[in-house]
């Protein structure tokens, strides 16, 4: 209980100076700013470390077990002890065992992932682009001039494409999207005061 | 974190983005911190901190005095009963997704922390296993005091597993990548993908629609609602998200914030109005005037 | 859908994709003013300013930021720009030191006097806000751990007023808090480096002034490409671009005529 009211007790502080000081002019508040910043950046970089530890916690017991997935708790092992050796005795720069299995495993490997959006995008697309009614009809040929218009093959068949791409993009998407956006805005800001007010705890988990 | 200086930076990217008119925002330092001791140029921000201070104070004040507005019911909410339901009738786990693209700092973040702690407190009671996959430490940390205290809530302490409420990944990729194999090995019966989605959205959806789970999402990243809306069986559109948790948890305070959002939405549907009479008529630039 | 068709779909993706890159088409590229907007900044750049390039991305979209990003950093330095590169995504900080290194190397320029990788920074709101304070006072020491006093353009950059433009070569929503922190609160001039499936996110940012340019995917990079003179990667992935929405468009239209069919043949049976 007193660990609540500490943290709640601390956010209203903190919550109260950052915005009073984004207005004042004062040497004193903005050094104070300052160092909240640098103050940020090392309990975040604690953060990750105990994130790193709960991971390597949680495979060395899942390699202790018997089962199927031992194999991949023993492979994300050995890569963070073997990435964390190549950095501490051969350093990170140009030509160093780091940068190479980077360049050469982990950048390749995560392409391949990502490049999978091409298949899930053209299933997707397949599956639930349908013209069941009116609007969606709209939508439907709206999505087709854009994505044929925003590549050369749109330029290629005909200048109006891109053209009308172009106007589908900066003029009703853009409106839906800045309306979509302002209300996003305001929800934000809603949270933003409920914590500074100590009405909004979800950052306590559940308490 | 830092969650002030989000708001007052917010509020004055928002602001040129109100009146729809192109203001020469990047060329015109709003940091000129110049006579008096406040600082210049910030008089928009105050004024929009102010409002904002009235208009969820008032609403707050008179949900307390039990005049709240009635939320209307969103089909995907109603849907997670039956998700959850499905699910352990098939003695499958949920999945639930926060999205890459948010942190503890994020509304969205919070907003979906609501709703998990309603997820979890039902699957408590069905005895469902429920799996979060975080790519934030935070996040995790916090999933994990939400999920325990869920369990316990729903009188069911033994059921809560702390290696299933995890840090997965910071990657992107390497995140989309683990979360696939989660779903391709446990097959789930429903995937939740509730919170801020970058480019791993699709990826995850489609493999949660491959692995025959039903799929909730809700998301305020705009591109990525598109996806979403596409692949998922149900989806909320941006603020219906903190509308969301407001719903499951039956709070009047997030209640009331929604109905204070609503009174600001008025009040900057009338400044655009304004704005575009304004400068259509006499050429006035209400965007430049209030950011200065 | 069922496993079949997925395949069936997949399948044709594949080949289509490979076979553009494959056999070049040479298709014309349209320069879009978004494009040509950012070219013309850092065209009107000299020798006398500095360029901030934050490689906010992951590893995995290195085949589409690449380009972008190789395309901005050798404008920069034909033009004698300085270059100082940072990321505030912990993979995009060996991503970035290679591309920046490679480029930089190629055009014999000199590290700590035309360009400089200053590396990573956790909590990227900080690292932004906290740049706008100091920036010496953010990076005390560049990638390698040298102090950045002890380098010639280190010494010249103390916060954004030192820097002409901020890039922001990103797969996600980083250039959002660029715009929050560096663009409201401190001025600072902000262009985004995108991939495609973000770029119309960034849209009203660009519409409203507080980007001041958008560069779109690896079809920016062409076109980037395409202003210089020089194409590169950017160009020669435009057929496979184009190839593949031709598909995608394609399967949209018939999964509408499947549709369609199942709907009219579910109205004739009794």
């Amino acid at each position: 209980m007193l660990r609540d009211w500490l943290s709640v007790g601390v956010a209203m502080a903190a919550g109260l100076f950052m915005t009073v000081q984004y207005f004042l002019v004062s040497e004193s508040a903005n050094a104070a700013y300052r160092t909240v910043l640098l103050w940020m950046q090392i309990v975040f970089a604690f953060a990750l470390i105990i994130g790193v530890i709960g991971v390597l916690r949680i495979h060395l017991k899942k390699l202790s077990r018997p089962g199927s997935g031992r194999i991949y708790s023993g492979t994300l092992l050995a890569g963070a002890v073997l990435m964390s050796v190549f950095g501490f005795s051969g350093g990170i720069e140009r030509g160093s065992a780091f940068l190479w299995v980077f360049d050469n495993l982990q950048a390749p490997m995560q392409s391949t992932v990502f490049s999978l959006l091409a298949f899930y995008v053209a299933s997707a697309a397949y599956r639930g682009f349908r013209a069941r009614s009116m609007e969606s009809a709209v939508l439907v040929i709206a999505a087709l001039i854009v994505l044929i218009g925003r590549v050369p093959v749109g330029e290629w068949l005909s200048p109006h494409i891109p053209e009308s791409a172009d106007w589908i993009l900066n003029v009703p998407a853009l409106a839906a999207k800045r309306a979509i956006l302002i209300g996003i805005g305001l929800g934000m800001i809603a949270t933003s005061l409920k914590v500074i007010a100590g009405l909004e705890r979800t950052y306590l988990g559940g308490r | 974190m830092n969650r002030p200086r989000q708001l007052s930076c917010l509020l004055s990217s928002l602001l040129p983005g109100l009146t729809a008119l192109p203001v020469a925002a990047a060329e015109t330092p709003a940091d000129s911190l110049s006579g008096g001791w406040l600082a210049a140029g910030r008089n928009a921000e105050l004024a929009g901190i102010i409002l904002c201070v009235i208009a969820l104070g008032v609403t707050a004040w008179l949900a307390r005095r039990g005049r709240t507005p009635r939320l209307r019911s969103l089909p995907a909410l109603d849907a997670i009963g039956n998700a959850l339901g499905r699910a352990t009738e098939q003695g499958t786990p949920v999945v639930y997704i926060t999205g890459w693209g948010g942190d503890m700092a994020r509304p969205t973040t919070m907003a979906s922390m609501v709703i998990l702690s309603e997820v979890a407190q039902n699957a408590a009671g069905m005895n469902c296993r429920l799996i979060f996959p975080s790519h934030d430490p935070l996040v995790a940390s916090v999933a994990q005091e939400t999920v325990q205290q869920a369990a316990r809530t729903a009188g069911r302490p033994d059921w809560y597993r702390p290696d299933d409420v995890a840090f997965v990944s910071q990657s992107q990729l390497g995140y989309a990548a683990a979360v696939d194999g989660l779903m391709a090995r446990e097959r789930p019966g429903a995937v939740f993908l509730l919170g801020t989605f970058e480019g791993e959205a699709l990826i995850l959806a489609e493999t949660a629609h491959q692995s025959r789970a039903v799929t909730i999402a809700g998301t305020d990243s705009t591109i990525q609602l598109s996806f979403l809306l596409v692949a998922c069986d149900y989806t909320l559109i941006g603020e219906e998200l903190f509308a969301a948790s407001g719903l499951v948890a039956k709070d009047q305070t997030i209640a009331a914030a929604v109905w204070g959002q609503d009174w600001l939405r008025y009040l900057i549907i009338t400044t655009l109005l304004a704005g575009g009479a304004l400068f259509s008529i006499w050429g006035f630039n209400l965007g430049a005037w209030l950011t200065g | 859908m069922s496993a079949a068709p997925r395949r069936w779909v997949f399948a044709v993706m594949g080949a289509v994709v490979i076979g553009a890159l494959l056999f070049r088409v040479g298709l014309p590229i349209r320069i879009t003013s978004e494009t040509r907007q950012v070219y013309e900044q850092l065209e009107s750049l000299d020798s006398s300013d500095v360029v901030m390039i934050s490689f906010d991305h992951e590893a995995s979209s290195l085949p589409e930021i690449g380009p972008i990003g190789s395309a901005i950093i050798d404008h920069c330095l034909r033009r004698g720009t300085k270059i100082i590169g940072l990321a505030l995504f912990s993979e995009g900080t060996a991503a970035g030191y290679s591309l920046l290194g490679d480029r930089a190397r190629r055009a014999g320029a000199v590290e700590g006097e035309d360009w400089l990788y200053l590396g990573f920074r956790p909590q990227y709101a900080a690292a932004i806000l906290g740049m706008g304070e100091d920036i010496p006072q953010v990076f005390e020491t560049d990638y390698q751990g040298r102090p950045l006093s002890g380098t010639p353009l280190g010494m010249r950059v103390h916060d954004y007023r030192d820097i002409a433009i901020v890039v922001s070569l990103s797969d996600g929503s980083m250039p959002t808090y660029w715009v929050e922190y560096a663009g409201a609160r401190y001025g600072a001039r902000v262009v985004a480096a995108l991939t495609a499936v973000m770029v119309t996110s960034f849209l009203p940012y660009l519409e409203s002034g507080q980007l001041a340019g958008i560069v779109p995917g690896m079809k920016g990079a062409a076109e980037y490409e395409q202003l210089m003179g020089l194409p590169a990667a950017g160009t020669r992935g435009m057929d496979a671009q184009s190839a593949a929405h031709v598909v995608i468009a394609v399967l949209v239209v018939l999964g509408n005529i499947q549709a369609w069919s199942d709907r009219r043949r579910a109205r004739r049976s009794p």
